[in-house]
């Protein structure tokens, strides 16, 4: 893939356009009636079903799991015609030491939905890249089909692009077969043009998504972010030509009120 | 709709694709129309007026459904509307400041109730116009209504206003013009072109229900802009100021020639703006905001998207993906279509290439459209169809941009996109346009002064500059009405003027012979002939002066375009020095030029002495306003920086008044330079003299060449001339009513702006009192020496 590191230095965000690009979309009307439903599912299919906390047991994740599998009510659905379309969150996100349960769990209810782990010292990444890389591998191991890693925003903060992308390459090199979901914790990165170049650097590392934050930060996913992100997604295909699926800023615009978590998703063909 | 109704939630899940838009309710407005039995009348004296027998004119929607129809008003509508104004003016403009600052006030609360209706019937006839924008209008200008005369002291409104705007103009545009001069204490008579006659009327009622005096406010509606002309015709009319495209201003100009009348345009629709884009600037905001702004339904200007080399093609890149999921857009008719089709066609001829979403489609719809390729000087860029299309240059360095942008004739606005601080504020000061919007675009707002540059218009509207065209300095006697002539422009100043035949054969007594000063040379002028100077009262012959004509003010032009840039670019206070080195070099030469007054105008030396006193007071005076004529930077509401910016006009030309022949010559001169100007003047026929004697003092000044000519001759004739050159950007006359209307109906097109005083054969002029130095005197001459130019920066 393409690691030009020239592209970096050029990225120029305009702060008070972006801003003012977000009004615009957000004072766009929303369809109503089937169409609402219809981009609501959608939504739905893009979540990651998430639980991530210290007092996580083999029991809320086996109820999170059978959740994924009917996200929505058999008898909405029905009402929809949409029952036998295999509506599903896109994965369950636990903590590493939770994959083998979900794994379990899933295994269990035969479905064959993705199990998705944080790792690389989530939410902070403040941890050493020995332990991070090997947090990564035990995560795969164990049964993980998404790896979230989170970029190290020390190295992003002080402008040590090329440091992130190796730190990025290595952990998509452990992740071996799994997806590579990076999240940028955009609400720790300061400016909009940081959150662009890392987009970009995350994506030239290989990673399968970008997501905009762990949750955890005190300012995640906001309309701007979303457009930045799209922005260098778009970027990102113009030069590489990579295939990135289209409709990302609207699902934004649903997917925001639904989930804490925007995966933003850039499918990779 | 059958069709739509019948997809499955899981067709559109796989498709993604948008729902059809829910059509804006518009009941509030509907029931407003069927009150008014959709047969909307005038507005006059407070109250809806239905005169019987009128012909009336159907107003059709977008789709072409006949909304409401409006009455072509008559002769008799117009002077029982001028009659109501009159008096209308009389009680609004005794009531005090404060009062007329609580009526625009409660207009704000009354939006409140009402603002449903007015943005339904807005958008039922395509005027479209937010409610939230005519309340921030609303208090802006009931905010300068209080404080006119603590703030605009020495000043009075003009009187009746005759606002007229075109059939394409939006309410907002009516109404930047409509409440500035209310605020003012004048009473307005609007014309409001088609779409935006039923909002209009509306709020006028809106503003009578909350007070406004009846008669402060009429609306006249008719079919076209004839109507415009008719009602200032009428002798209560004071000044008339439009809004609107540039066909419909031209003819309103030509119409209005000679009766008297200051007209002052804003051509605001259709102009021709570029769109910037350097390779500093944020490329996906600078694609996001082209693509909205170049594609909207209704929009107001045509963009011209240049944009760096470096950059072009991922700009391009983007465009294309941002295009193909664009929809197509309904033209206003099929005759749109025709333009459109055969623009496009001449441009793939020229060998332009187009992206398109989808292949045109038939009918009134077609898609978005880029026109790579194209080159300023391409037809379809100079003067372009209406429908969506977006023609794209490239140009290689941050100069040629600045050239590409001010390559159209109009100067209305311009967008540029850069993060580079530096090269935006450097860019906007070179490119010659009214507005400039870094990173963003079509960003209005009241404190913002509006003034279009070259052909774009006249006047400023908008923000504390935009006051002035409503007021007049107090004591100033405004122009006298008059009833146009019959004349034949083609013939005016063809007349030759008297040859000068020697008569007496004396050797020792033949008159001394003056030169005109043109590109800082004193010569004779171009053909060589020479014309009589009398002296006064008698039919001696006191002098010779050249017999300038149309070469002589091409050569002073073309001296005066050289260096008039440069000129300006000097900082104020080196202008400021040169005008006190010219005023020293009169004190040098006072007795010479007191000595020429006495000569050509007979006053006694003493007075002529106290005028070259005043005149050399006079050009301090200027010389001290240099630094201080100043814009600054404005409230906008919304975060970032917003800079008003007085730039000079350009080549200003002159014609000088008898009276005073030396102080109204430096006041003059002096408004003109201190700005940043050129000028070329051309003395009075009576009174020469002096300005020819002050040419010595030019000479000896450090003036750059060029930037001050005089020229004498026949006024008439260089009159002609100086009306028919085209970089000339002003002219102010005193002279004949045929001359003001040769001026009024030769300068509608290109537009010049104009500054005409009467003066009658003896020399008596209804200008100012050029031995007062009243404040708004000077503001009044320096305002109307400078554009306006406004900046907006906007950040987060």
């Amino acid at each position: 893939r393409c690691t030009d590191l020239d592209w970096i230095s050029r990225v120029r965000v305009n702060h008070q356009a972006v801003l003012k690009r977000a009004q615009y979309i957000q004072s766009l009307k929303v369809s109503k009636k089937q169409w609402q439903a219809a981009w609501l599912l959608k939504a739905v299919t893009c979540i990651d079903l998430t639980t991530l906390a210290g007092d996580d047991t083999p029991s809320n994740v086996h109820r999170l799991c059978l959740k994924a599998i009917q996200p929505v009510r058999l008898d909405l659905l029905k009402n929809m015609d949409m029952h036998d379309k295999g509506i599903t969150t896109a994965a369950v996100c636990v903590y590493p030491s939770r994959v083998a349960d979900a794994v379990r769990s899933l295994k269990a209810a035969h479905s064959d939905l993705p199990v998705a782990s944080v790792a690389t010292g989530f939410p902070a990444g403040q941890t050493p890249l020995e332990t991070r890389l090997q947090e990564v591998r035990l995560a795969v191991r164990d049964g993980a089909a998404e790896i979230d890693v989170v970029i190290n925003r020390t190295l992003a903060l002080s402008g040590q692009w090329e440091a992130m992308y190796r730190e990025l390459h290595q952990f998509r090199e452990a992740c071996g077969d799994a997806h590579m979901k990076t999240i940028l914790a955009t609400g720790e990165l300061g400016t909009f043009t940081n959150i662009y170049k890392a987009s970009i650097v995350s994506m030239m590392a290989g990673s399968d998504f970008i997501k905009t934050s762990t949750g955890k930060e005190p300012v995640n996913a906001t309309y701007p972010v979303a457009i930045v992100m799209a922005r260098a997604i778009r970027d990102y295909y113009l030069s590489t030509g990579y295939k990135v699926l289209d409709p990302i800023i609207l699902t934004c615009k649903i997917i925001i009120p639904v989930c804490v978590c925007v995966c933003v998703c850039v499918g990779v063909s | 709709m059958a069709g739509c109704a019948a997809k499955t939630v899981y067709e559109i899940f796989q498709s993604m694709e948008y729902g059809p838009t829910a059509a804006p309710s518009a009941a509030t407005a509907q029931a407003w129309l069927e009150h008014h039995s959709r047969s909307l009348g005038l507005f006059i004296d407070g109250a809806f007026v239905s005169p019987a027998g009128r012909r009336s004119c159907p107003l059709t929607d977008p789709k072409g459904s006949v909304v409401c129809s409006i009455v072509c008003s008559e002769d008799e509508d117009v002077s029982r509307c001028s009659s109501s104004a009159v008096s209308g003016y009389k009680s609004w403009s005794s009531l005090t400041c404060s009062q007329r600052s609580r009526v625009l006030l409660r207009l704000v609360s009354v939006l409140g109730l009402h603002g449903q209706c007015v943005s339904e019937l807005c958008d039922l006839c395509g005027a479209a116009c937010s409610p939230t924008a005519l309340v921030r209008l609303l208090q802006f200008y009931s905010s300068w209504a209080q404080l006119r005369d603590a703030l605009l002291c020495d000043w009075t409104p003009v009187g009746v206003v005759v606002v007229v705007t075109s059939d394409d103009s939006s309410l907002y545009s009516l109404m930047l013009k409509v409440l500035p001069a209310l605020a003012m204490g004048n009473s307005v008579i609007a014309v409001p072109g088609r779409s935006a006659a039923p909002p209009a009327l509306l709020l006028a009622q809106l503003l009578a229900a909350g007070g406004l005096p009846a008669g402060a406010l009429n609306v006249l509606t008719g079919s076209d802009v004839t109507l415009g002309a008719k009602v200032a015709q009428d002798p209560n009319a004071s000044f008339v100021t439009y809004s609107g495209n540039q066909q419909d201003g031209a003819a309103l100009c030509k119409a209005t020639a000679g009766m008297g009348l200051p007209v002052s345009v804003s051509l605001c629709i259709g102009p021709v703006c570029p769109f910037i884009i350097f390779e500093s600037a944020d490329m996906d905001s600078a694609v996001d905001e082209v693509v909205q702004a170049a594609f909207k339904k209704r929009k107001e200007v045509h963009w011209v998207l240049c944009v760096q080399e470096s950059v072009s093609e991922s700009v391009t890149a983007r465009l294309k993906l941002r295009i193909a999921g664009l929809k197509c857009v309904s033209l206003r008719s099929d005759a749109d279509r025709v333009l459109v089709d055969a623009a496009v066609e001449e441009a793939q001829q020229q060998g332009a290439t187009l992206v398109q979403s989808c292949p045109p489609p038939p009918g009134s719809q077609y898609p978005p459209t880029l026109l790579c390729g194209a080159a300023p000087s391409s037809p379809f860029v100079v003067s372009p169809p209406p429908g969506p299309l977006l023609p794209v240059v490239t140009f290689r360095s941050n100069a040629e941009a600045v050239v590409m942008g001010n390559h159209s004739p109009h100067g209305h606005a311009a967008s540029i996109w850069t993060e580079d601080l530096t090269l935006a504020l450097e860019t906007a000061h070179s490119l010659s346009v009214g507005s400039v919007w870094v990173n963003s675009s079509s960003v209005v707002d009241p404190c913002l002064p509006v003034s279009g540059h070259k052909d774009s218009g006249t006047c400023t509207d908008g923000g504390q500059e935009g006051l002035y065209q409503f007021l007049r300095p107090s004591g100033s006697t405004p122009l006298p009405r008059s009833a146009p002539g019959l004349m034949d422009y083609t013939r005016f100043g063809t007349e030759p003027s008297q040859a000068f035949i020697p008569e007496s054969s004396e050797p020792g007594s033949s008159p001394q012979s003056y030169l005109q000063f043109v590109g800082g040379k004193a010569c004779k002028s171009v053909s060589g002939c020479t014309m009589a100077v009398r002296a006064p009262g008698g039919s001696a012959v006191l002098a010779l002066c050249p017999d300038g004509g149309r070469k002589d003010v091409r050569d002073a032009v073309e001296a005066a375009v050289k260096v008039q840039p440069g000129w300006k670019k000097k900082s104020p206070s080196a202008r400021a020095q040169s005008l006190y080195s010219l005023a020293k070099g009169l004190e040098a030469k006072r007795l010479e030029l007191a000595a020429s007054l006495v000569s050509q105008t007979g006053v006694s030396l003493d007075e002529a002495g106290q005028e070259v006193d005043l005149s050399i007071t006079r050009l301090s005076v200027w010389a001290a306003y240099c630094d201080k004529m100043q814009g600054g930077s404005l409230p906008m509401p919304q975060s970032g920086t917003a800079l008003a910016i007085p730039e000079a006009l350009g080549v200003v030309g002159i014609i000088l008044p008898d009276k005073r022949p030396l102080l109204s010559m430096v006041t003059l001169l002096g408004a003109a330079i201190a700005t940043g100007n050129a000028v070329i003047m051309v003395p009075s026929q009576k009174h020469p003299l002096p300005a020819l004697a002050f040419i010595q003092v030019l000479q000896s000044s450090d003036l750059p060449a060029g930037v001050v000519n005089i020229i004498t001759g026949s006024p008439d004739q260089l009159t002609v001339a100086l009306a028919n050159h085209s970089v000339i950007k002003a002219i102010w006359y005193w002279g004949s009513a045929q001359g003001r209307q040769y001026l009024q109906h030769t300068c509608a097109s290109p537009v010049k702006s104009l500054r005409l005083f009467h003066q009658d054969q003896e020399g008596n002029d209804g200008g100012p009192d050029w031995t007062r130095s009243q404040p708004s005197l000077l503001q009044d001459l320096w305002r109307n020496a400078v554009q306006w130019k406004s900046v907006w920066i906007p950040s987060a």
